[in-house]
């Protein structure tokens, strides 16, 4: 199974990419859009902004080979920021477009409680998906996120911090994971295997 | 025992006013010389935030001093606004009871008549019905009476138990006297007590001084609500905070972290920071305790020598290598530099002490360029006197440094998380430190990671429990297999503390 890791400069790629290799995956890590448009099998990592993640997907063309490759109806994982840019808007950049692949706004998450949130906490699956095969219907993740899809159409997890929102959405070949999977122990690496496996 | 993160009945949280000549007022040690006076109960309630439709416990002082009710007026006010108010102090005949439900109280708390007269007190129940009452225990250490029943102080809590199950009783509202207007934190033996004796729902009383109080509260099975009086008089604690967490899905699992302390990339563990053993091959230790089911790993770097720091970052890198879960490294980080060839090496955190105290801007450095999660604070609190002070050096060399107020600047500055590590616990297996952990955890909105003296299972969930930690560590209790960490995790459930469930 081929798997095409998107070499953002704003992600930390190797945990991702041993996690990916753990579950099987024959890795090619790769910031070329030519490359990322004809990929079968994609993931999309991030950390940091939302902002910043927009400007190099922009500025570098792999927005558009993301768009191409989806299109041409590869599978697409986004973690993290990574999932938080298939939508189309954000508080975090006003102003700034998303990828538009999926349907939603991502929100700051508000409450009586610390931000970020950093840490394990309970997701509940509300929709059922390949990509929790295998595992209750209740698991612990690890997230480290300020912001979060709230209530988007294509949602598949929810958590809650403070107020609830989407832990994970799947839509078509698309997917996207608010938590961290290659920190999430057997879980995480779970959901990335039926993710991989699907996908090949 | 309930499952972790359910509650069978709601949980209500019950501001308690004590009245005196229509003002609310604090008492010192039950003086009514020296009581404290708030004002009228309607603009204390406005500036508290307290909205009509909370229910109050109203403590009328003079009247259970002279057995007659004396706060009518008030209470009759309140009702009227909307508020719904339970009636403790002077409740001791039927045309008492009949006073107060006229006036618009909704439920009567009652101690002497429930256990001296049981007869009158089934009148009582007859005449206003009996889910309007409220039984007061009294517990003073580990002498249970019934408010106002001090020959009863003799008989067993089973007995008095039985008394007010036989006597009707559907609300018990318990009182831990000795903590009272004290900040050492409620009782949570007592309720958990209580809880295995009978099936009348409990209401807390005393000692509540943190929303993480609230939160350990609502964890205990049969607990039905808390009151809180000076907490909120004092600002240390919001009613909308309070009635938040009571109501919070508690999804967020508590974390159980083993540490492995590295020098010259092999596992070593020393007590008190000193008397340093070797106990193994670090990247097998960490590889173990995630398959049992570690929620984050722990290193710190004890190499005293810069030839041994490079070898802890091969450590890292080893264990990094090898792990799926989150790992935080800690020890000899001085620089920007350093911070970022620990997360380079695999760290998702970094923790630092020595360096940060020597130079705070260190903790605003490191959020500013990895980001706020990626900062750990890590402090080694020794006791000095009433108070705490910051050690540097793995603990070798006290500092002028107040820990506390340290922690707290460090949070300030952008650390995410505080590990708290107690010098005079480290390696001892006393316990964790519950007073440095609540004075530090009290005044922080970020999570804190005990560390130093964990040697049973209750020591763990004393530290959540009373001590507010979200996550608890140990080194050699876990490396020395005396607890597994799926043994401290199953022990958390049983208490209703919700963990990460393990996947086989």
């Amino acid at each position: 199974m081929f798997v095409t890791l998107v070499e953002s400069p704003v992600a930390n790629l190797a945990n991702i990419g041993r996690a990916l290799s753990a579950v099987g995956a024959e890795l090619m890590t790769t910031a070329n859009p030519d490359v990322i448009a004809r990929s079968r099998t994609l993931v999309l990592p991030g950390v940091g902004s939302f902002g910043a993640a927009m400007a190099w997907l922009r500025s570098s063309g792999v927005a558009e080979a993301l768009r191409t490759a989806v299109d041409d109806g590869a599978a697409l994982l986004g973690i993290c920021v990574g999932h938080q840019v298939l939508f189309q808007t954000s508080e975090e950049a006003p102003g700034i477009d998303g990828l538009g692949i999926l349907e939603g706004t991502v929100r700051k998450l508000t409450g009586d409680i610390a931000v970020p949130q950093i840490g394990w906490n309970r997701v509940t699956v509300t929709h059922p998906t390949p990509l929790f095969a295998g595992l209750p219907e209740e698991t612990a993740f690890y997230f480290v996120n300020s912001y979060a899809a709230m209530t988007v159409e294509d949602e598949v997890a929810r958590a809650s911090y403070g107020s609830s929102f989407t832990a994970a959405v799947a839509r078509g070949t698309v997917a996207g994971l608010q938590f961290h999977p290659e920190k999430s122990s057997r879980a995480g690496l779970t959901v990335l295997r039926n993710f991989v496996e699907r996908a090949g | 025992m309930m499952p972790a993160g359910r509650r069978a009945i709601p949980f209500e949280v019950i501001p308690s006013l004590d009245l005196l000549d229509g003002n609310v007022v604090r008492l010192q040690r039950g003086d009514f010389a020296t009581a404290e006076i708030y004002g009228r109960p309607e603009p204390v309630l406005a500036s508290l935030h307290i909205p009509p439709g909370a229910r109050l416990h109203i403590v009328d002082l003079e009247g259970s001093r002279s057995g007659r009710p004396t706060a009518l007026d008030a209470v009759e006010r309140l009702a009227s606004l909307g508020y719904r108010l339970q009636i403790g102090g002077g409740v001791r005949t039927i045309i008492d009871a009949r006073q107060w439900i006229d006036c618009g109280a909704d439920r009567l708390v009652i101690g002497t008549i429930a256990a001296e007269d049981p007869v009158m007190f089934r009148k009582i129940g007859d005449s206003i019905g009996s889910e309007r009452i409220v039984a007061a225990l009294d517990v003073r250490g580990d002498v249970v009476r019934v408010s106002g029943w001090e020959r009863a102080s003799s008989r067993s809590i089973e007995d008095v138990l039985e008394t007010l199950e036989d006597a009707g009783v559907r609300s018990i509202l318990a009182t831990d006297v000795a903590r009272d207007g004290m900040l050492g934190g409620p009782s949570f033996d007592l309720y958990r007590r209580l809880a295995s004796l009978t099936s009348i729902p409990v209401i807390a009383s005393g000692g509540i001084t943190t929303l993480s109080d609230v939160t350990s509260l609502v964890r205990l099975p049969n607990l039905s609500g808390t009151v809180i009086g000076r907490s909120l008089l004092d600002g240390r604690i919001s009613f909308a905070g309070a009635v938040a967490r009571a109501s919070a899905e508690q999804s967020i699992p508590e974390r159980v972290i083993p540490c492995l302390d590295v020098r010259d990339g092999r596992v070593v563990k020393g007590v008190q920071f000193e008397n340093i053993r070797d106990a193994g091959d670090p990247v097998e230790c960490a590889k173990r305790y995630e398959a049992e089911g570690a929620d984050e790993l722990v290193i710190l770097d004890i190499s005293a020598t810069d030839r041994g720091r490079r070898t802890a970052l091969e450590t890292v890198r080893n264990v990094a290598e090898a792990l799926f879960i989150p790992l935080t490294v800690g020890g000899g980080v001085r620089t920007v530099n350093d911070f970022r060839a620990l997360l380079r090496a695999g760290a998702d955190r970094v923790a630092i002490n020595t360096a940060a105290i020597i130079r705070p801007e260190l903790i605003a450095e490191c959020a500013e360029e990895f980001g706020v999660q990626a900062v750990v604070l890590s402090c080694d609190a020794k006791r000095s006197g009433a108070s705490f002070r910051a050690t540097i050096r793995g603990g070798r060399e006290e500092t002028e440094v107040d820990a506390v107020a340290w922690c707290r600047h460090a949070a300030e500055l952008g650390a995410g998380e505080i590990l708290l590590t107690s010098v005079d616990r480290d390696g001892t297996a006393e316990g964790f430190d519950i007073e440095l952990l609540r004075a530090v955890t009290a005044s922080l909105t970020i999570g804190v990671i005990a560390s130093g003296g964990a040697g049973e299972l209750r020591h763990f969930r004393d530290a959540i429990e009373s001590g507010g930690a979200a996550a608890v560590l140990a080194a050699s209790l876990f490396h020395d297999r005396k607890l597994t960490l799926g043994e401290v995790k199953d022990y958390l459930e049983e208490c209703g503390i919700p963990t990460r469930r393990m996947l086989m």
